[in-house]
């Protein structure tokens, strides 16, 4: 069972997908059958949870030859930073499809069934080509849904994220099948498994050169800034679930390629590139935060302020101590959480006032309280409350980083202040003061609680109690990567 | 036992949220204020059981109740600890915070938010008690950050009015500024403990570890929290505008409690800054500054609640001064009688402005001591407390601090300090006189009647006020300084003959007296408002133009920088380079495009170009002999 539970948790949905078009299947059908697989997959997860041993390294490998000429296996595994990935990714998806019940278009549903094996496969992929696939494979639902379902100027938008990760993506596969070359070259035999190319001994200089291959596919994704400037149009214009995903899922992928290929492949070499990433880390996080200060749109503001925060996990990577490892690891996953939540809202703002400019907002307050509840709790999470998992991970960050030096302590802890202002003030404009229409809406409905109350609940749970989820992480964090 | 103390409020405050956002519109009075109230007496009753036992003799209380984090040697407990420095803040911060939620009951009555209210006010007592009774710094700041929070959601209750949130949102985060520096000195005494630990006893013992310098920095971040919750300069901006909030949270919270967590957080690291007096001095310095400054202010302001928040700003200073000057047992003993007075002065405040039909302007009251009898009688009293005018409380306890700093020898301390005393008479019987004795006005007025909810509290804090100085009697009075010797905080022993520290009373008493006379003078008749008709008044009336200033200097420059970053260097110079090298192709495939042009004489042309190009190669590069 457990040699094949990661292929089926990556391949049920696209099979469900499959199996529903050539069924030609109605509507019902096709949002039934997205929820079974999302569920399906949920149970499998908790299931691997369940197995899951902390101190056990990669797990539930699983090897088998793919195109056996060039030496290209399909290969995948889990450890540690792949599970609370994983976790999050099968979290999100149910919850996700009670969001979107009432939509009928269905090439929405495929494309998320398509996205779901998307990431799941780059979360859990060991082999280079096979995540290569994986990570272009999840971008085409993007692009779809940005550039049809989406709004604004969809198709422009949708147009300038694909071509600027996929600038990022050429370089990357330039840098994986080099380094296939060079294994051949060495050895003999061709492979692209993670393990074989990270036995190769590499002179400095072609090093560096392949380092930033893969760093640059990763910065664009994350987007560290300067390679930014597709974050916004793309928040802005795509619909709800997308930016959930692109938000809480795939701009962690960045991240995690630094973690997984970064320090798996060039720990050596990376050292060249901290000094710069550290300080474009640190510009990010207080440039992405100033810009979303004067943001009237909610998805963009929400857009800058999840660039400034994955900086902040991304100068977290590098600052190579057990707590800003452990921050930035923790920070993953209760930033996802916090901002699925927040874009969620933010949705449920758009459905309700068919707006999401600040401007056109406020009085909520006066007559939803359950939606202001949830509203605010989310926007607090993202200011890093107490109580909340953001403190926790941020604490964590910020003490590893006066552990590195105390330059970057100070600066790292200015993430106390920068997402205060943005925050702040957004939630003066958006739920308080004078309403400015007057028609009355409604609060939340009971499926609209139902399906924000988990998000509420791990995050108080990960903010009070992270003791009940360290000790899944800490072996890994401690044996280093 | 402190699990209790510290979780009930928060588990209240979650019940009350759930029932209040179940139904927002049902009317659930008693519901709300059984659950509210009910869960504070209980605490109230825990903490000063504990209080007795400690007095007894009991040792310091330790409990746990779950492992908060475990990574490395990152190991934090959600702990409490009640020490004798804790217990005495929790017994009068429950106390007086039931009497308080018994007041709001009859404030709140008729508000349509009276649910969310007891919600976030027992959300507000659980914070405040978790920031005491913490047993490490981590555990602290959680409390410190809530009660920020629990300050926000509570100044900005009534949302509609959006000067009210942005009152709230100021409050948060100049407390944010404080909590920033707060946090880099945690991070940096968790660094450099190099895990020893990180309860308060474990830094205790393992403080030699670090170097002076270091420390010095630690104690100098801390205190920038202190000064952002406390109120002081250059952090204070929030406060008198926190004013916002309904009376019973100023009572509540911007005076008897949260203000005084800076106060306390010192107190607590006391084992810290007595290595590093001159940080210590310039605490001492910060406080007396803010109290000279906060009664200079209050003097010619004219709203009631504003004239007491400068007036808690004011008795916020003399309580660094004191912990600064490693008096810590006097610093705290003046948080616990101000807790009385101030409280009491807060509710006879919101008292009046709920008869007045919520007016706040003291220059539009007038004569109400026939009609407000009791009111007007146990304000007297806390204004007397506040005064320093013996035997009430407060004069025990300023004149505690006041000696201290003359016989540590800080004379400039001392003499601020003994100045400002003089001013805070004044300008509390200007208040006083105002609004009760003076002519009222013209207009005819029907006081809105008062609930005996919102009246008895004020009795019980009167008895407070006239009788909590006598915990702390020095020797120079014939007493024993109990509070001094209950708490065994490492005090500075200054010595002081009797007939000097007669002296120094005679001082202080004469010029509150003088204070007192000058204000019944002039405003015990007819009070005027102060105009801004010379320059020296305009200035003060705009409270030295420190918001504008701060407006200038912060929020201005930053907004400009978020549009600049919005027009220009996102759209500029990052978007530009992109759409720059888009345009270069287009233009490069534009050239291309002409050569392609369909006209067989440019092909021919082409043709001939290039087999010139390759003849001149093969010859003159590879030397083909043709």
């Amino acid at each position: 069972m457990n040699y094949h539970i990661l292929s089926s948790i990556i391949f049920l949905p696209l099979l469900m997908a499959i199996l529903l078009g050539v069924m030609r299947a109605p509507l019902k059908v096709l949002k039934a059958g997205a929820i079974l697989s999302s569920l399906t997959t949920l149970l499998l997860v908790v299931r691997v949870i369940i197995d899951f041993n902390p101190k056990g390294g990669m797990q539930f490998m699983q090897n088998l030859p793919w195109i056996q000429n060039a030496g290209i296996t399909y290969s995948v595994g889990l450890d540690a930073l792949s599970l609370v990935l994983l976790t999050l990714i099968a979290l999100l998806m149910p919850l996700l499809y009670l969001y979107m019940l009432k939509e009928h278009r269905k090439g929405y549903w495929y494309n998320m069934l398509l996205l779901q094996t998307g990431v799941t496969g780059a979360v859990l992929s060991l082999d280079l080509i096979l995540f290569y696939l994986f990570w272009e494979t999840m971008l085409l639902p993007i692009f779809v849904m940005i550039g049809k379902y989406g709004n604004g100027l969809r198709q422009y938008n949708s147009m300038k994220i694909v071509l600027m990760t996929i600038l990022g993506s050429m370089s990357m596969l330039f840098s994986i099948l080099y380094m296939g070359y060079i294994y051949f070259e060495t050895t003999g035999a061709w492979s692209f498994s993670l393990y074989d190319l990270a036995t190769i001994d590499l002179s400095t200089k072609s090093s560096i050169w392949l380092t930033a291959g893969f760093l640059l596919a990763f910065a664009i994704k994350i987007p560290l800034v300067g390679f930014h400037t597709w974050m916004a149009p793309a928040y802005g214009s795509a619909p709800t679930p997308a930016v959930v995903i692109m938000s809480a899922i795939m701009a962690k992928l960045g991240v995690y390629g630094i973690w997984r290929f970064g320090y798996g492949l060039f720990g050596g070499t990376l050292h060249y590139y901290t000094p710069t990433i550290i300080t474009l880390a640190l510009i990010g996080l207080l440039y992405y935060a100033i810009r979303a200060i004067t943001e009237k749109n909610l998805r963009k503001m929400f857009a800058y302020s999840s660039g400034s925060h994955l900086s902040l996990i991304a100068l977290g990577i590098f600052l190579s101590n057990i707590y800003a490892w452990g921050g930035s690891l923790y920070f993953i996953a209760t930033h996802a959480l916090a901002s699925a939540g927040m874009f969620m809202m933010i949705g449920i703002t758009y459905n309700r006032f068919r707006s999401v400019n600040i401007e056109q907002l406020g009085g909520i307050a006066q007559k939803a309280p359950i939606f202001t509840f949830f509203f605010a709790f989310f926007a607090l999470c993202i200011a890093g409350l107490p109580g909340t998992g953001g403190f926790v991970a941020e604490l964590l960050i910020i003490i590893g980083a006066f552990k590195s030096s105390f330059l970057v302590g100070i600066l790292s802890a200015t993430t106390m202040l920068s997402a205060m202002l943005y925050i702040f003030w957004m939630l003066q404009r958006t739920l308080f003061g004078a309403s400015h229409n007057e028609t009355k809406i409604a609060d939340l409905t009971l499926k609209e609680i139902a399906m924000l109350t988990p998000l509420v609940v791990l995050l108080l749970l990960t903010g009070i109690m992270p003791s009940l989820f360290i000790p899944y992480l800490e072996p890994q964090l401690l044996g280093g990567f | 036992m402190l699990n209790i103390i510290v979780t009930l409020p928060f588990l209240s405050s979650l019940l009350i949220a759930l029932i209040y956002l179940g139904n927002t519109n049902a009317k659930r009075f008693v519901l709300y204020t059984s659950l509210g109230i009910g869960s504070l007496v209980i605490i109230t009753t825990l903490s000063l059981m504990s209080l007795y036992d400690m007095m007894q003799g009991a040792a310091t209380i330790h409990t746990k109740l779950f492992e908060w984090i475990h990574l490395g040697d990152f190991q934090i407990e959600v702990a409490f600890m009640a020490d004798r420095l804790s217990i005495i803040m929790i017994s009068f911060i429950t106390f007086i915070g039931t009497l308080i939620h018994i007041y709001a009951a009859g404030y709140m009555k008729d508000d349509a938010g009276y649910g969310k209210f007891f919600s976030y006010f027992n959300l507000f007592m659980g914070s405040m008690l978790l920031l005491v009774l913490a047993d490490n710094p981590i555990m602290m700041f959680v409390g410190w950050e809530l009660v920020g929070l629990s300050s926000y959601l509570l100044i900005g209750f009534y949302h509609q009015d959006a000067a009210n949130i942005k009152a709230a949102n100021k409050a948060f985060m100049l407390n944010r500024v404080g909590d920033f520096g707060f946090i880099m000195g945690l991070s940096i005494l968790f660094i450099s403990l190099e895990g020893h630990g990180f309860s308060f006893d474990a830094i205790k013992a393992n403080i030699a570890l670090i170097d002076y310098q270091t420390l010095t920095l630690i104690g100098l971040l801390l205190f920038v929290g202190a000064m952002g919750k406390s109120a002081q300069i250059p952090l204070y901006v929030w406060l008198p505008d926190a004013m916002a909030g309904p009376t019973p949270v100023s009572a509540l919270i911007h005076a008897a409690t949260m203000v005084t967590a800076g106060v306390y957080m010192v107190a607590r690291f006391s084992f810290l800054y007595i290595q590093i007096p001159d940080i210590g001095l310039f605490i001492a310095s910060i406080g007396a500054f803010s109290a000279l400054f906060a009664a200079i202010i209050a003097s010619y302001q004219s709203d009631i609640k504003k004239i007491l928040a400068y007036s808690t700003m004011s008795q916020l200073g003399y309580m660094f001064i004191a912990v600064g000057l490693e008096s810590y047992s006097s610093g705290i003993f003046h948080v616990f009688t101000h807790a009385f007075f101030k409280a009491l002065l807060f509710m006879g405040a919101g008292a009046v402005i709920i008869a007045m039909h919520h007016e706040q302007n003291i220059f539009k009251m007038g004569a109400l001591r026939g009609e407000l009898k009791l009111t007007y009688i146990t304000m007297f009293i806390a204004t007397l407390a506040i005064s320093g005018i013996p035997p009430f409380a407060g004069f025990f306890s300023k004149d505690a601090i006041l000696v201290t700093a003359f016989a540590s020898g800080h004379y400039a301390i001392w003499t601020i300090g003994t100045l400002t005393a003089g001013l805070t008479a004044f300008y509390m019987f200007r208040m006083l006189f105002s609004v009760f004795h003076a002519r009222k006005s013209k207009a005819q007025r029907v006081l809105h009647p008062l609930p005996k909810c919102m009246t008895y509290p004020l009795i019980i804090l009167a008895i407070g006020s006239t009788f909590a100085g006598f915990v702390g009697v020095n020797g120079a009075y014939g007493g024993e300084n109990f509070i001094a010797h209950f708490l065994q905080l490492p005090d500075i022993s200054v010595h002081l003959s009797h007939s000097s520290e007669y002296m120094l009373a005679l001082l202080n008493v004469s010029l509150a007296l003088f204070g007192m006379t000058l204000a019944y003078k002039l405003y015990g008749h007819r009070a005027k408002e102060a105009q801004p008709d010379t320059l020296f008044k305009k200035v003060i009336i705009n409270k030295f133009y420190i918001d504008a200033l701060y407006e200038t200097l912060f929020m201005k420059p930053l907004l400009s920088l978020s549009r600049f970053i919005a027009t220009t260097v996102d759209m500029k110079i990052f978007d530009g380079f992109l759409n720059y090298s888009i345009l270069f192709y287009r233009v490069l495939a534009g050239q291309f495009i002409r050569l392609q042009n369909g006209k067989v004489r440019a092909y021919a042309l082409y043709f001939l170009l290039g087999v010139s190009a390759m003849s001149l190669f093969l010859i003159y590069k590879l030397g083909v002999n043709l």
